[in-house]
C-alpha cells in the first residue's frame, strides 16, 4: 500500500490537537465568527477569561485553531453567520451556575450542547451569532440503573455507546433505543431535540422520567417527583403535580438540562426483524393505510422507518455508480441500481419482540396485511449478509451504528448534509402530493429526493436528506436556498417540521403563527430575561 | 503465520481493553486507544463507511489533525469527545496497529 496522501486543507488543522489541549491562543475570536448584538470584543474577552478561571484554561477555547472541532458542520452556512466565538466545557452542575452567572454578567450568550453530534441539524454551531458553546459532554456520569423499574438518571455527555457498555460490563439485561448515529450521541441531547429511535421505546421523549435543569438566573429546578422530600419516584412518574413543565425544556432555550431519566425496555425472549419491499414509489401511499392500524394497535410495536431506495443506496454508494447526469437522478436510474442490491423502491423495516407465541401471531398478522398490497415480506435468513437489511436490524434491536454518515459522501467529498423532516398525519393521501412537492424543489436546485418516511403513533414523519458539496461555496448557497424553497413550500400545504438546523429555526418558527412565537418569547422573557441562553434556538430570541 | 500466533494474544487481551470500567456517578476514565477506537472510529472506518487506516502508518499529527479537523464527511472530534491524552495514545496506537482482516469496506 502506498503512503498516506495529505491534504493540504486538512493540514490547516495540524496544530488544533495542541492548541486545544492548552485552550485559548492569542486572539478571542472564532474564524469568520461574529460577535453578538450588545456585546464589546472586550466583553467577549472578559467572558472567556472569567469562564477559565471557573473550569481551567483547557477546557476553554477561543481562537480559530482550538475552536475548530466546534465550528465543523453540515449544514449550510454560505455566510458563516453559524460559527461559535468560543467553547467552555464544565465538569459539573456548580461549574454550569458560574458559567450562567458570567454570562448575565457580560450579556454574553451562550449555546448549550450535551453530546454536540446532532449531524445534520447543526452540531455545535448555533442558530444566531456570537455564542459561546456550553459543551456539556464532559458531564457523562450515569447516576442510577434502577434494574427493578428499567429506568436510569444520565448526564448530558452520557453517549449510548457509554450506556450499552455500562449495561454489558455488569450484565443487565436491558435495551437501550439509539437513534441513527447511536455511538457518539446521547439520550439527554436526542430526547431533547425530540429524537426518535426505532425500537419499541423509540419515541424518546414518551420514554423520558424527570429532569434537573439549571436555570439562567442559577435556581436548580428537578421537574416531576425531583423535588419532592423523597425522590424515588423521579425516573417512575412523568408528570408530578401542576403544570407538566418538561416539555418546555425540550427543542428550547429555557434552561440548562443537566440530569435526565429515562426508561429502558427489557431485552426480549425473541428479536425477529422484518423488511417489506414494494417495487414502485407510488406503493408509498397503500403501506401508510396498512401500516398505520398495525401501528395503532402496536401490532407492530416499533418506530417503522419506510426507506426510499435513493436514501437507502446513498449510506453506501456515491452518485456516481447511479448515474453521470448533473440533473437529480430519476426514479427509472434507482430503480434499477436498488434491484440489483436486492431493495424495493421502498423497503419498510418492522421488528417483533416478545414471546415465541407472540411474535408467531404478530407475524402472521403482518404477512396479511402486506399480501393484500403486494408486499413482500422477508426475514433475516432471506436477506442473508444484504448490508442495508443488517443495519436496520442492528437499529431495531437498539444495535449501534454509524453507517448513516456515508450519507455525507452522496454528492462528493465536502460532507453537506441537512435533514428536513415534515410531519403529516399517517395516511397514504398525504405521501404522493409530499413526494411530488419535494422532487420538483429538489430539482429546481439540482438536488436528489433522498428520502423516508418514519412512521410514529399516528403520524408520518417525511424525512429528507438533502445531500450535498460543501466544499462547492455556489452548492452551499444553492443547498441553503433549497432547503428554504422546502420549508416554506411544505409550509404553505401544512406540512411543517418538527425538527431543524441552526440554519432554518427561525423560518421553520414562522410557520408555526404568530401566537405560538409570542408564548414563548413571554415564556423566554420571564425566565431568561437577559437572552443568554442559546438565543435563536427554535426561532426564540 | 505471524497472524495466527499473535490470535491468542488477543483473545485475551480484548475483554480487559474493551472495558470502559465505568461505575455509577463516576465519569468516565481515560479509555485504551484500542477501546476508543472500538468506540468511535472502528464503526466508520473498516466498516463500509471511512477508508481503513490501520496498518497504513499514517503519521501521528496527521491522525490528530484529522481528529480534530473532521475532513470532508468525518465528523470533527472535541477534546471533550476524545481528550487530548486520549488523542495521544489513539494515534501512535492507529500509527503503529497491523492492518485487521475483519475490517472491510472503503
Amino acid at each position: 500500500m502506498s503512503g498516506p496522501t495529505i491534504d493540504r486543507r486538512g493540514l490547516l488543522g495540524a496544530g488544533v490537537a495542541a492548541a486545544a489541549a492548552v485552550g485559548i491562543a492569542g486572539q478571542a475570536m472564532g474564524q469568520g465568527a461574529v460577535i453578538a448584538p450588545g456585546v464589546s470584543k472586550a466583553d467577549l474577552a472578559a467572558a472567556l477569561k472569567a469562564m477559565r478561571a471557573v473550569v481551567g484554561d483547557a477546557w476553554v477555547a477561543g481562537d480559530a485553531e482550538s475552536l475548530r472541532p466546534w465550528s465543523k458542520s453540515y449544514t449550510p452556512d454560505p455566510t458563516g453567520r453559524h460559527a461559535p466565538v468560543g467553547a467552555v466545557a464544565p465538569e459539573n452542575v456548580e461549574q454550569v451556575q458560574a458559567i450562567l452567572k458570567i454570562a448575565n454578567q457580560y450579556r454574553q450568550p451562550v449555546w448549550p450542547v450535551s453530546t454536540g453530534k446532532n449531524m445534520g441539524y447543526g452540531s455545535t454551531t448555533t442558530a444566531a451569532p456570537g455564542q459561546i458553546i456550553l459543551d456539556l459532554k464532559r458531564m457523562n456520569r450515569i447516576l442510577s440503573v434502577d434494574t427493578e423499574l428499567c429506568t436510569a438518571l444520565v448526564e448530558p455527555g452520557v453517549t449510548y455507546q457509554q450506556m450499552r457498555d455500562y449495561l454489558d460490563e455488569h450484565n443487565i439485561p436491558l435495551w437501550i433505543d439509539v437513534p441513527t448515529v447511536g455511538p457518539i450521541v446521547g439520550p439527554v441531547g436526542n430526547t431533547l431535540d425530540r429524537g426518535v429511535g426505532y425500537t419499541p421505546y423509540g419515541e424518546h421523549f414518551m420514554v423520558q422520567c424527570g429532569m434537573e435543569v439549571v436555570m439562567a438566573n442559577g435556581d436548580i429546578l428537578k421537574t416531576g417527583m425531583g423535588s419532592t422530600k423523597n425522590p424515588s419516584a423521579w425516573q417512575a412518574f412523568k408528570w408530578g403535580y401542576g403544570p407538566y413543565l418538561d416539555g418546555i425544556f425540550t427543542q428550547s432555550n429555557f434552561g440548562v438540562v443537566t440530569k435526565m431519566g429515562l426508561w429502558l425496555m427489557p431485552a426480549p425472549p425473541v428479536y425477529k426483524p422484518l423488511v417489506v419491499r414494494h417495487k414502485k414509489m407510488e406503493d408509498v401511499a397503500r403501506i401508510s393505510d396498512a401500516m398505520r392500524p398495525l401501528r395503532i394497535a402496536g401490532i407492530v410495536p416499533n418506530v417503522v422507518l419506510m426507506m426510499g431506495a435513493a436514501y437507502q443506496l446513498a449510506m453506501f454508494h456515491r452518485r456516481g455508480e447511479v448515474t453521470t447526469k448533473a440533473a437529480q437522478v430519476s426514479d427509472e436510474e434507482i430503480a434499477t441500481f436498488a434491484a440489483q442490491h436486492d431493495l424495493g423502491m421502498w423497503n419498510t423495516y418492522i421488528a417483533l419482540y416478545g414471546t415465541p407465541a407472540q411474535v408467531a401471531e404478530s407475524e402472521r398478522i403482518i404477512r396479511g396485511a402486506f399480501a393484500a398490497i403486494d408486499g413482500d415480506v422477508m426475514t433475516q435468513e432471506q436477506m442473508k449478509d444484504n448490508p442495508w437489511f443488517h443495519h436496520h436490524a442492528t437499529l431495531m434491536r437498539g444495535g449501534l451504528s454509524l453507517e448513516e454518515v456515508g450519507l455525507a459522501r452522496w454528492k462528493g467529498a465536502g460532507g453537506g448534509l441537512a435533514w428536513f423532516a415534515p410531519v403529516a398525519p399517517a395516511k397514504g393521501s398525504e405521501t404522493q402530493g409530499q413526494i411530488d412537492l419535494a422532487k420538483q424543489i429538489l430539482a429546481r436546485h439540482g438536488f436528489d429526493y433522498t428520502a423516508a418516511f418514519a412512521v410514529g403513533m399516528r403520524e408520518l414523519h417525511h424525512i429528507i436528506a438533502l445531500l450535498y458539496d460543501k466544499s462547492d461555496p455556489a452548492e452551499e448557497k444553492r443547498a441553503d436556498d433549497c432547503y428554504r424553497e422546502l420549508v416554506t413550500g411544505f409550509g404553505d400545504r401544512g406540512w411543517c417540521s418538527y425538527r431543524t438546523g441552526v440554519h432554518a429555526m427561525d423560518l421553520v418558527a414562522a410557520q408555526y403563527g404568530e401566537t405560538n412565537r409570542a408564548v414563548n418569547a413571554a415564556i423566554k422573557q420571564a425566565l431568561d430575561p437577559n437572552h443568554i441562553l442559546a438565543p435563536g434556538k427554535s426561532g426564540i430570541a | 503465520m505471524r497472524r495466527w500466533a499473535l490470535l491468542p494474544l488477543m483473545l485475551v487481551a480484548a475483554p480487559a481493553s474493551a472495558q470502559t470500567g465505568q461505575a455509577l456517578g463516576q465519569t468516565l476514565a481515560q479509555r485504551s486507544p484500542a477501546k476508543t477506537y472500538a468506540s468511535i472510529c472502528a464503526y466508520c472506518h473498516g466498516h463500509n463507511v471511512g477508508p481503513i487506516i490501520l496498518g497504513r502508518k499514517l503519521p501521528v499529527e496527521y491522525i490528530q489533525a484529522m481528529v480534530r479537523a473532521g475532513r470532508n464527511g468525518m465528523p470533527a472530534m472535541r477534546p471533550t469527545e476524545i481528550s487530548p491524552a486520549e488523542l495521544d495514545a489513539l494515534a501512535t496506537w492507529i500509527s503503529k496497529a497491523p492492518k485487521d482482516i475483519k475490517e472491510h469496506g472503503q
